[in-house]
């Protein structure tokens, strides 16, 4: 039997106080598994590490135990400390005895004895353990960017100059949503300014390679070696090769035509803010062919339908009714809303600007507009439920974000999910915003959910820093250890692990008739060893036999 | 999510506690009920983590049992730790449409219902074995449910396995 150590960690009182070590100590010295057990007040740190490294070394363990914290917090700190006294970093357990234990149970007697069952099933599992070659493969440091709007250009911009080839695919022409706006929050600076030396930037970058008006068809591979087949409009097809690839997809202006009360496609005078923006306030206001002396923009256009606030619409709409007083001093311009959302630097400044040009503010709970041979009128009802009427020239419609309608094929090919609205899922949240469930697979601007250009440019700066930082030229990609495999004289060829498998990961080999396992696409989840009839499939680190043993020693 | 009202149903039938057969050791104050819990590794375990870290109490009856994914809890696993003596055993992974690996806990959820029809079979009481879904943010979530079923299985007894040979 391998000479197994046992470290107990107190990790200062958090488990000294909570658990009777020395009673722990005592009694699995007597169940005689182990050739040593020793105690530190913090093994993570540097000093316990080297304590324990040390201590390894001296009493020439091939195999340790340590009861401290969370495997999730420290097993990669001792799986290094493994690794340099020269024991695969597979050859020990940590056993969770602080949070799962210590933290949890107030009663000292009952802790230890949690304790106690816990460290009996680790120091009978170590001993099944076995190890695993660490493989690495060649990684492909170029980036595939999918979007040309302004996410996808920065993205692209900010790699490129750190030297990386950049392919970057847009199915239209380039600019995005942004080459369709004015002027931009909060200093009123025109778009163009600022997204037209960034195409020039593009086009003259010799590291960027540009698709335009070409399909992504089809994204094969895997984190540090994917495969992209594109379509260009003359159904040529092109494939390029890259090791991270870069969502940039945007979003689209949501269209009222299916909300009736709008009155939009069918009513003179009723325009959606970004039809606005295309065309300019000033052109509309002279080439109307009555003067507008009257404007109502009406906030929150398919919130309800979209099933969320889309951030940037209410200070897009203060925008464009600032630029029709500031151009015709005698239209009047009412804001009718229904919440105001102005978070964050320079948006309440921006309301109170825009009220101190004359723009009038009115809240409503419903909304309608109808046309008659004078004009336009808004019905509204005013909160309290009193009804409230204006008639005016000219509606504006200020419409929220839509997703993408491409999101869904494309989340398809990369393994990744879209939410309910059809934008990309992060990989968390909060915690990781802009990398997805499938690694080197990025997000970046309005493809994750609406949001204003600063958002955007933000996050397509914090997705260039994720894959310029993952995806360093000249290094070797280290692949997840603890995959699965399968036994060829087991396998009888059914396909069960086929199926199950998320990644594609297991495929039959169809003149051997069994399945074999791309340890490159496998993710260690374990699906197809649960799955498989024959016992064939095997969860390296999580085997049957080394589950079964911790199960049995926890109910000893 | 296509399924999740059939999903939600299965759910309820799997989760809600059916009336345990009731044993001669019930109202017996010290019986300490053996729980192992299988939990994933993304959600589950990580929300145990925070049930810690947050000082939530619970009863020391569950020891977990890590593994990647709950999809790797094999319904032979369950049967296994019913034959070595455990009086519940608790499967925990990601909420439905979170797993870490795209779809892992639809497996899970697949295998349990079939478990419980093994358990049928062989007699044993379907409260015995849970099946729920606790996310990293839900430390709170996780003591209740360790604490819940930790009551269920006081009520329940002894796994009658122990003395009733039927497996």
């Amino acid at each position: 039997m391998a000479k197994i150590g046992l470290y107990l960690c107190e990790c200062g009182p958090n488990i000294a106080d909570a658990i009777d070590l020395d009673r722990v100590a005592a009694e699995i010295e007597k169940d005689g598994k182990v050739a040593g057990i020793e105690r530190h007040k913090l093994f993570c740190s540097a000093d316990g590490k080297k304590f324990l490294a040390e201590s390894i070394k001296k009493n020439g363990f091939e195999r340790f135990v340590i009861a401290a914290c969370s495997p999730k917090q420290h097993e990669g700190t001792f799986a290094e400390v493994a690794s340099d006294v020269g024991l695969n970093p597979q050859m020990f357990q940590l056993v969770n005895i602080r949070e799962q234990c210590a933290w949890t149970v107030p009663d000292k007697e009952q802790a230890t004895g949690k304790a106690l069952r816990f460290i009996r099933a680790a120091v009978t599992r170590v001993q099944y353990h076995q190890a695993l070659e660490q493989k690495e493969i060649d990684c492909n440091p170029d980036v595939f960017v999918i979007g040309g709007g302004i996410a996808g250009i920065e993205v692209a911009l900010r790699t490129a100059h750190k030297g990386r080839k950049v392919f970057l695919a847009e199915k239209g022409e380039l600019g995005g949503m942004l080459k369709e706006r004015g002027l931009l929050f909060p200093a009123m600076e025109p778009a163009g300014d600022f997204l037209g030396p960034r195409i020039d930037a593009l086009r003259n970058n010799p590291q960027i390679e540009l698709f335009e008006n070409c399909k992504v068809k089809e994204v094969l591979g895997f984190f540090g070696s994917f495969v992209a087949l594109l379509e260009t409009q003359e159904g040529k097809e092109i494939e390029l090769k890259a090791g991270s690839v870069v969502l940039a997809t945007g979003a689209q202006a949501f269209n009222p035509k299916e909300l009736a009360e709008y009155g939009y496609g069918k009513l003179d005078g009723v325009y959606t803010a970004d039809e606005i923006e295309k065309r300019g306030v000033g052109k509309l206001l002279t080439e109307s062919a009555k003067p507008v002396k009257s404007v109502a923009v009406i906030h929150c256009v398919g919130r309800d339908k979209l099933g969320y606030c889309s951030k940037m619409c209410c200070v897009n709409s203060m925008k464009i009714a600032r630029q029709i007083r500031e151009q015709s001093a005698e239209t009047e311009v009412v804001e009718l809303y229904r919440d105001l959302c102005l978070p964050g630097k320079g948006y309440d400044r921006f309301y109170k600007e825009t009220e101190a040009k004359g723009v009038k503010f009115a809240r409503f709970e419903s909304v309608e507009v109808t046309g008659g041979d004078s004009g336009l009128t808004v019905k509204y009802k005013q909160p309290g439920g009193t009804g409230a009427e204006l008639a005016v020239d000219m509606v504006v419609l200020s419409t929220g974000l839509a997703a993408n309608p491409s999101n869904p094929e494309l989340a398809d090919m990369l393994s990744i999910s879209v939410d309910e609205s059809g934008f990309f899922v992060e990989e968390h949240a909060v915690l990781n915003p802009v990398s997805t469930m499938t690694e080197g697979v990025f997000i970046a601007g309005c493809a994750r959910g609406p949001g204003d250009t600063r958002d955007t440019i933000v996050q397509a700066s914090a997705t260039a820093g994720k894959v310029l930082s993952s995806l360093v030229p000249g290094k070797r990609l280290q692949l997840e250890t603890r995959t699965s495999e399968v036994s060829e004289k087991l396998c009888v060829g059914c396909g069960t692990c086929v199926t199950v498998c998320a990644y594609g990961a297991t495929t039959l080999d169809e003149s051997r008739h069994i399945a074999v396992v791309n340890e490159v696409l496998c993710r260690g989840c374990g699906n197809c060893a649960s799955a498989c009839p024959s016992g064939a499939a095997k969860h390296r680190h999580f085997t049957t036999r080394q589950l079964n043993q911790e199960v049995t020693e926890i109910l000893k | 999510m296509a399924d999740d009202g059939a999903a939600r149903q299965l759910d309820k039938e799997i989760l809600s506690p059916k009336p345990g057969i009731q044993s001669p050791a019930e109202g017996g104050g010290d019986f300490q009920p053996r729980i192992v819990g299988f939990l994933c590794n993304w959600c589950s375990y990580a929300g145990a983590d925070l049930a810690g870290v947050t000082r939530l109490k619970m009863p020391p009856s569950m020891v977990a049992i890590r593994v990647m994914c709950s999809s790797r809890v094999d319904p032979l696993f369950v049967l296994k730790a019913f034959l070595a003596g455990a009086d519940g055993v608790l499967v925990a992974g990601c909420h439905p449409g979170d797993c870490h690996y795209q779809t892992g806990n639809y497996y899970t959820r697949r295998r349990f219902a079939l478990t419980l029809k093994v358990l049928e079979e062989l007699g044993l009481e379907a409260n015995r074995v849970r099946l729920s879904w606790v996310s990293a943010s839900e430390g709170g979530r996780f003591a209740e449910v360790v604490t819940e079923f930790t009551e269920t299985i006081r009520k329940a007894g002894p796994n009658p396995a122990k003395t009733e040979v039927f497996l």
